[in-house]
């Protein structure tokens, strides 16, 4: 099953480096919402430091959509999806191979964001690089499984591009609520360890929506 | 027989209920009458989890065993739930003006009901957007499962949030206080006739719903002669 994943995952990486235009619209994206957070919010360093860990995440949240509206849409062309479904593959290892895709783009995008955004609004940011990619993966887990499931229901729905949002944000609130605390708690020089309770939530919301997202993904992929 | 008596009980129950709020039970001694919105809100609430709940254990239900019913079922108590999940809102923020002086707190209850309701708002839109049919009905239960588990998680995170963060506890929750019996009692039938009416409301759905989509159904077979 782990071979199959990775024979998909390897596909799809091999599909996005050839044209890099996914992950650098996802990039720039990410960059003309931190434009935007700039422009519209106080200039002074004491409000940033408050407001840094929500900018973050919430840049986070709305690029990482955008790759999650991709995940399924390139099996659409040339009726690709019927394809892959009717395949060997398990619906199992289809699940883990688009999920695997999205981390390793998000996560590759956080490696660019972090320098970015610690330029832009928070430069003290930087110091805590390696915990705070750390925590992306973390969050990114849970993000990827929620995410990956409902990119795949939406795919066939139309105005699938509000949908997915509208489904997907309201559901990530703990994630979204652990990872701003944590963050802040980073960046108070306090560590990821004094909130442990937040970071067993977190990991709790990961497990609970991996195992589910992988055991209901088989209905959301009949043909 | 049943379906003539049922609606009639749930109507007189209904109105000794509203009788006995106004009439029968005691003003409570801070709040006066502002306070008797309780026996809306509370049923309110009770009945949007009931719903919740039932749409979860339907949707199961429709993966499980794939049978039209489960869809029905879920597809309704979804709608009956956002209903009352509105009307608890609602009512919580009329009630909330008077006595913590704020029609909206990011309190946990508040924020989790809010939430859900976000949530199951989703659950419609969705169906909405994806044509009738089995595809519909698997993709709502899907999401139907999902965003139910989500009930505990979102809930206690909001807990934290809000106690752990909170920098002025000026609106605490009342659930510490001593509840009159009366109102105790009071409370107690209002949350059985509420539930009583949910009961029928959601009967009736069902059943609208069966006559809709058999209509659909025959409509299609017509079309394609």
């Amino acid at each position: 099953m782990m071979r199959q994943a990775a024979r998909l995952l390897a596909k799809d990486i091999k599909l996005d480096l050839r044209s890099l235009e996914n992950f650098l619209s996802m990039l720039f994206f990410a960059v003309v919402i931190l434009l935007l957070f700039a422009f519209a919010l106080p200039l002074d360093d004491e409000s940033h430091e408050l407001m840094a860990p929500g900018l973050f995440w919430v840049t986070f949240l709305l690029s990482g959509i955008l790759n999650l509206n991709k995940l399924f849409q390139v099996e659409k062309e040339n009726a690709c999806m019927d394809a892959l479904l009717l395949s060997p593959l398990s619906r199992g290892s289809i699940f883990l191979g688009k999920m695997a895709e999205n981390m390793i783009f998000i996560l590759a995008m956080q490696v660019l964001l972090i320098p970015l955004f610690s330029l832009f609004f928070f430069e003290a940011l930087m110091s805590h690089f390696f915990p705070l990619l750390g925590l992306s993966f973390v969050v990114c887990l849970g993000f990827s499984s929620l995410g990956t499931l409902l990119g795949g229901l939406t795919t066939d729905v139309r105005f699938k591009e509000i949908l997915l949002p509208l489904l997907l944000f309201p559901l990530l609130v703990p994630l979204l609520l652990a990872a701003v605390i944590l963050l802040q708690s980073l960046i108070s020089g306090a560590g990821l360890a004094a909130e442990a309770d937040w970071l067993k939530l977190l990991v709790g919301f990961d497990l609970i929506y991996l195992v589910v997202s992988y055991l209901v993904f088989e209905f959301v992929m009949e043909l | 027989m049943l379906h003539r008596i049922f609606p009639l009980a749930v109507f007189v129950f209904l109105v000794a209920d509203l009788l006995m709020i106004f009439v029968f039970s005691p003003a409570e001694v801070t709040q006066g009458y502002v306070q008797k919105i309780m026996y809306l809100h509370v049923p309110s609430v009770w009945l949007t989890f009931l719903a919740f709940f039932l749409c979860f254990l339907a949707s199961i239900g429709y993966l499980w065993k794939r049978e039209e019913k489960f869809d029905v079922l879920a597809q309704s108590a979804a709608e009956i739930g956002v209903l009352f999940c509105a009307i608890g809102l609602l009512t919580g923020s009329i009630w909330g003006k008077p006595t913590w002086n704020t029609y909206w707190t990011w309190d946990a209850r508040l924020t989790t009901t809010l939430i859900l309701l976000l949530v199951f708002i989703g659950y419609l839109l969705l169906r909405k957007f994806v044509d009738p049919g089995e595809q519909q009905a698997r993709y709502a239960a899907v999401v139907g499962i999902i965003g139910f588990l989500d009930v505990p998680l979102i809930h206690q995170s909001v807990v934290w949030w809000r106690t752990l963060h909170q920098t002025s506890t000026m609106f605490s929750m009342k659930k510490e206080r001593v509840v009159d019996p009366n109102i105790a009692i009071m409370l107690w039938i209002s949350v059985a006739a509420f539930t009583l009416f949910f009961c029928w409301m959601l009967v009736k759905r069902v059943r609208l719903e069966n006559a809709r989509r058999a209509f659909l159904r025959k409509m299609a077979n017509l079309e394609s002669f």
